[in-house]
């Protein structure tokens, strides 16, 4: 290719050459925040209304079904919940399935969060870890947590978290976010809001966002924070902000080296379709 | 016990807890709901079940490569095997102590949560060049999705309103008129689907759930 002409070569060129462009230019917004303003969207905003009816003393459930490889785009819209209801002095309980690394997730949480560091564990939130299992799980949680979960995470019996008083299932609990890559919040929906009615919230990564969009449209989630976008919708929101404003700069970049990738080579494909 | 007998077993058992859960998702029966509850406790203790399962499968598999010294496997294989080791070593550890063991917990946090990350990071690269790459006007579908696109992703990058206005609003409409009513169409016809598969299942004509696909 290195013989052809300037259209050729702008076809041609080598991936490698695409990767230190966006090394290069993904460094260039955290050495030097741009601080492009965000808008705010009805679905980041259906989860800030909801959050901002939670009584306290109410019970809201986080739902941990995204790993550690999913921090990027889930992390900060959790950190934002949590420390909004924390500010609520809402009942707080943490769970998760589908990735093992969820002690790993909410020690991150908590470390973010200094609104937990006033709360006393086992009476204003409680970590129960992690469950390996699927819908059925999700399904006997709804009738009885109790069930599923016999001790928390650090091996006290349920009973004995004061928390737990008059907790035993959907019936009681205001409302769940389910932080997802892949499809256990579909599971809540079926079995917590459709069944018993409980209000579910949706943090998931970018990807799963257009899958999650009809469900909000629907009703059927009462907000939904897709990606790091979604986050950082959240934290402004919340007024509390954090990782994922500063993410939105890199974003940015990101975004618009994708769309001059694509106007790169097509300009070179139509300037060379005659000779095809 | 016949062959014939065990198939028909396997598909009454499993056609009776089916219709109990659908009856009991629908309607509130007392007595069926305790029963209901109860498989679902026993679901939840198979399925734990599973995981230690899959375990022991997965050191029988590596150990057959290492043995058989599988050409471009056994060596990762082997390596499988030794943090396997290390991981269950130090996790026993910390079960006898009544703690976590802080090695075990320092690899978690640091080796597997660096890896973990920087894997899926790494796909950023990869979409960069694949957009060079793949996104080309070569028909007038394709520069359909190609402009859809482009106004998707200057909708979700905060940078697209500063450039203009209307590219939200636009890359809105793209999502909302554009996807959402192809992704309703997905999950119907996928939950359609799913109750045929149901109601296969119900009447003994699915076979592939106790291992005879193909048969």
């Amino acid at each position: 290719m290195s013989s052809g002409n300037i259209w050729d070569k702008l076809q041609a060129i080598d991936r490698r050459v695409f990767y230190w462009i966006l090394f290069i230019a993904l460094m260039i917004p955290y050495l030097r925040p741009i601080g492009f303003p965000i808008e705010i969207n009805a679905p980041a905003k259906g989860i800030y209304d909801e959050l901002s009816t939670v009584q306290p003393g109410e019970v809201c459930v986080l739902s941990i079904n995204s790993g550690v490889s999913a921090w990027g785009d889930c992390l900060p819209a959790m950190v934002a919940c949590i420390r909004m209801l924390a500010q609520q002095d809402a009942r707080i309980l943490v769970w998760g399935m589908g990735h093992t690394d969820i002690d790993i997730t909410w020690q991150e949480i908590m470390d973010r969060s200094p609104e937990l560091k006033d709360k006393v564990y086992g009476e204003d939130y409680a970590f129960f870890g992690y469950l390996p299992t699927q819908e059925t799980t999700i399904a006997l949680l709804a009738e009885d947590i109790r069930a599923v979960f016999s001790l928390d995470r650090y091996s006290t019996p349920i009973d004995d978290l004061p928390i737990m008083e008059d907790v035993n299932g959907a019936d009681d609990v205001r409302l769940l976010l389910s932080s997802d890559t892949g499809d256990v919040q579909g599971y809540y929906i079926r079995q917590w809001h459709t069944k018993h009615g409980t209000p579910i919230g949706s943090i998931g990564i970018a990807m799963n966002a257009s899958g999650d969009l009809p469900f909000f449209l629907s009703g059927d989630l009462f907000g939904l924070s897709g990606g790091s976008r979604g986050g950082a919708e959240l934290e402004q929101l919340a007024g509390v902000p954090g990782e994922a404003i500063t993410t939105m700069d890199a974003i940015s970049v990101s975004h618009l080296l994708v769309v001059f990738a694509i106007i790169l080579a097509n300009v070179g494909y139509f300037a060379t379709r005659g000779k095809r | 016990m016949s062959e014939v007998y065990k198939r028909e077993l396997v598909f009454l058992v499993a056609g009776l807890v089916a219709a109990v859960m659908i009856v009991t998702y629908f309607l509130d029966i007392p007595v069926l709901n305790g029963l209901a509850q109860q498989l679902q406790v026993w679901a939840l203790i198979i399925q734990l079940m599973a995981i230690g399962l899959g375990a022991i499968n997965l050191v029988r598999v590596n150990y057959r490569h290492m043995q058989q010294k599988t050409e471009g496997l056994w060596i990762f294989s082997a390596w499988f095997m030794v943090l396997f080791a290390i991981m269950l070593l130090l996790g026993l550890v910390g079960l006898s102590t009544g703690s976590e063991n802080a090695i075990y917990s320092w690899v978690f946090a640091n080796v597997y949560t660096s890896l973990s990350s920087t894997l899926y990071a790494i796909t950023g690269f990869y979409i960069f060049s694949a957009a060079y790459r793949a996104f080309r006007a070569r028909n007038i579908d394709a520069a359909i999705l190609l402009i859809g696109g482009v106004f998707v992703i200057l909708a979700n990058a905060p940078v697209g309103a500063v450039i203009w206005k209307g590219f939200p609003i636009i890359g809105g409409w793209f999502n909302i008129s554009g996807q959402v009513p192809a992704m309703r169409t997905f999950t119907i016809t996928g939950a359609l689907g799913l109750l045929a598969y149901g109601f296969r299942t119900l009447l003994g004509k699915e076979s592939g759930f106790y291992g005879e696909a193909g048969q």
